[in-house]
């Protein structure tokens, strides 16, 4: 028998989970937020920009409460080639007027937690569930505690990308290597007036790099850096399936540790200006779920809804990763599920309603939309080819050495003929690169 | 540096139940030993002695889930057995 008992049980305390939390608090039920670690974020990673505007109704006093970074007002996309790196900038200070921030989920996940935890949630750490079990008229949540399983009318698993909830109600389905890209990242302490200096940016502002075509050719490998108030992250992101035939430095002959392409990536003469610093403060690991509108998982059954990356919520746009305001908004729709449910007693529609709410929203609307880009973002030419091309292309126009002459179409013509890609793909790629984008 | 080194800036509160756990056996058949250069961590080393050539240490495990991806789930390999760690024990991460 199950003595404890909430409203809403919801699993992880990452922003998804916090905000559903927050949400439900607010609207009058009783909410447990049920979080494995010690403190808040101990056990989250995140490799992104936080496009704020999401939390706008929920906190609207976020942007000067939250321990928040930098705020983002400059986006850099860089194509690495051999020596050359051919980059786009975008540097804009309307962007001032959007929350847009990077965060250090360890700060401000706690205080999240601390501000639904004010809101009325009961917040339950050092827990760990094991199960969730979905009875005629309620669902239980099986954590590691002593007695620990605990009675509700609903089940919101905002548990990350390993979630427990997904795979142990069957929600979720298996997980191979074309569903997942690894992250590794390092934060380095570099100081607030060296990243000033060496970013061009004035003390609250803050700036993101994306990087592709190292190693070249390389598919789905890409890099980040993003600037902190003190620190630095810098990061490796790769395919499952691509790091684990690329190269040859693995056991099998093939593959290679994604940190040593992060190594190798921060030691480029384009790159190691920004990252070089006094000290690694910490290294992180994580997988980051790489589903196309069309590959996403299921996500609900019945009295049991997946949220944010559980759910596998995040979108490599290939010019930024869209994932924390997916996570905060797919949170949100989950509540207002639960909110009607209690309205009508119709709890057993808690899953569909979520999941039909879900589909119209942005989030979903978005991922449908670039439905098309993650095998897009797969295609070699990308990582080989392309910035190949542009990198002979911009030498035919800048250096003096070069045999290239004539005009700048030439140049560009005789580069592409000189590349490995041919006419017909150049159409294609165009073709889905604007279907995609 | 090494991701040794990196590791050093790493903190845990180690548990004394390991949350995942290796079937030897399986990895003997188990020809390019993906989990040698794709966890992140290094948890798994090659031992000529172990059998299938692998020891595995869960304690410096950052918990992102990998092997649960590339070898718990591939019905040619499932030397894994993958777990969430214990209720406030495993990786602590201060930044995140």
């Amino acid at each position: 028998m199950t003595d404890v008992s909430f409203d809403v049980v919801v699993v992880g305390a990452g922003r998804a989970g916090v905000a559903a939390a927050y949400k439900l608090a607010d609207e009058g039920f009783e909410v447990a937020l049920v979080e494995r670690a010690k403190q808040p974020g101990m056990k989250n990673v995140t490799g992104g920009v936080l496009y704020g505007s999401i939390l706008d109704d929920l906190v609207p006093e976020f942007p000067e409460e939250a321990p928040l970074e930098r705020h983002v007002v400059e986006h850099n996309i860089k194509l690495l080639h051999g020596d050359a790196e051919v980059s786009i900038g975008y540097r804009d200070l309307e962007l001032r007027e959007e929350p847009n921030y990077t965060l250090m989920l360890g700060k401000f996940d706690r205080w999240f937690v601390d501000r639904a935890v004010d809101q009325g949630v009961t917040f339950l750490s050092e827990t760990a569930v094991r199960d969730v079990t979905q009875e005629e008229s309620r669902a239980v949540v099986h954590t590691d505690r002593e007695d620990g399983d605990i009675a509700c009318d609903v089940v919101i698993g905002a548990d990350g990308v390993n979630t427990t909830v997904g795979r142990k109600t069957g929600i979720q389905r298996t997980m191979r290597n074309e569903d997942m890209a690894l992250s590794v990242k390092k934060v380095i302490d570099v100081g607030r007036e060296t990243i000033d200096q060496r970013f061009n940016l004035d003390s609250d502002e803050g700036a993101a790099y994306i990087y592709t075509g190292f190693p070249e050719g390389a598919p789905t490998i890409g890099y980040f850096i993003y600037t902190f108030d003190e620190y630095i992250s810098v990061g490796a992101v790769g395919g499952l399936e691509t790091l684990r035939w690329l190269g040859d430095e693995g056991y099998g002959e093939t593959g290679t540790p994604l940190y040593s392409l992060l190594e190798d990536f921060m030691e480029l003469d384009t790159v190691r200006p920004y990252v070089q610093g006094d000290a690694v403060e910490e290294y992180q690991g994580i997988l980051v779920p790489e589903h196309s509108y069309d590959t996403l998982p299921d996500r609900q059954d019945r009295r049991v809804a997946l949220v944010g990356d559980a759910a596998g919520l995040v979108l490599n746009k290939g010019y930024t990763f869209r994932g924390l305001d997916y996570g905060i908004k797919s949170g949100l729709v989950a509540a207002e599920a639960a909110v009607k449910c209690a309205e009508d007693g119709d709890w057993d529609a808690f899953g569909r309603r979520y999941d039909t709410s879900l589909e119209d929203s942005y989030v979903l609307q978005d991922m449908k939309q670039h439905r098309h880009l993650p095998k897009f973002l797969k295609n070699e030419r990308m990582y080989d080819a392309y910035p190949g091309i542009a990198t002979e292309t911009l030498r035919g126009m800048y250096s003096a050495e070069t045999d290239a002459s004539g005009l700048t179409w030439r140049q560009a013509y005789r580069a592409f003929r000189r590349s490995d890609a041919g006419f017909l793909d150049l159409l294609k790629d165009g073709y889905r690169g604007l279907r995609s984008l | 540096m090494s991701v040794q080194d990196d590791l050093e800036t790493v903190e845990w509160d180690v548990s004394e139940d390991a949350h995942i756990t290796v079937d030897n056996e399986q990895c003997i058949t188990c020809e390019d030993k993906p989990c040698l250069h794709l966890c992140p961590a290094e948890c798994f080393d090659y031992q000529e002695d172990q059998e299938g050539g692998i020891y595995f240490a869960y304690e410096p495990c950052v918990e992102c889930g990998a092997c649960m991806v590339f070898c718990a789930n591939d019905p040619d390999k499932g030397a894994v057995s993958w777990s969430k760690a214990e209720g406030g024990k495993g990786v602590e991460f201060d930044f995140g």
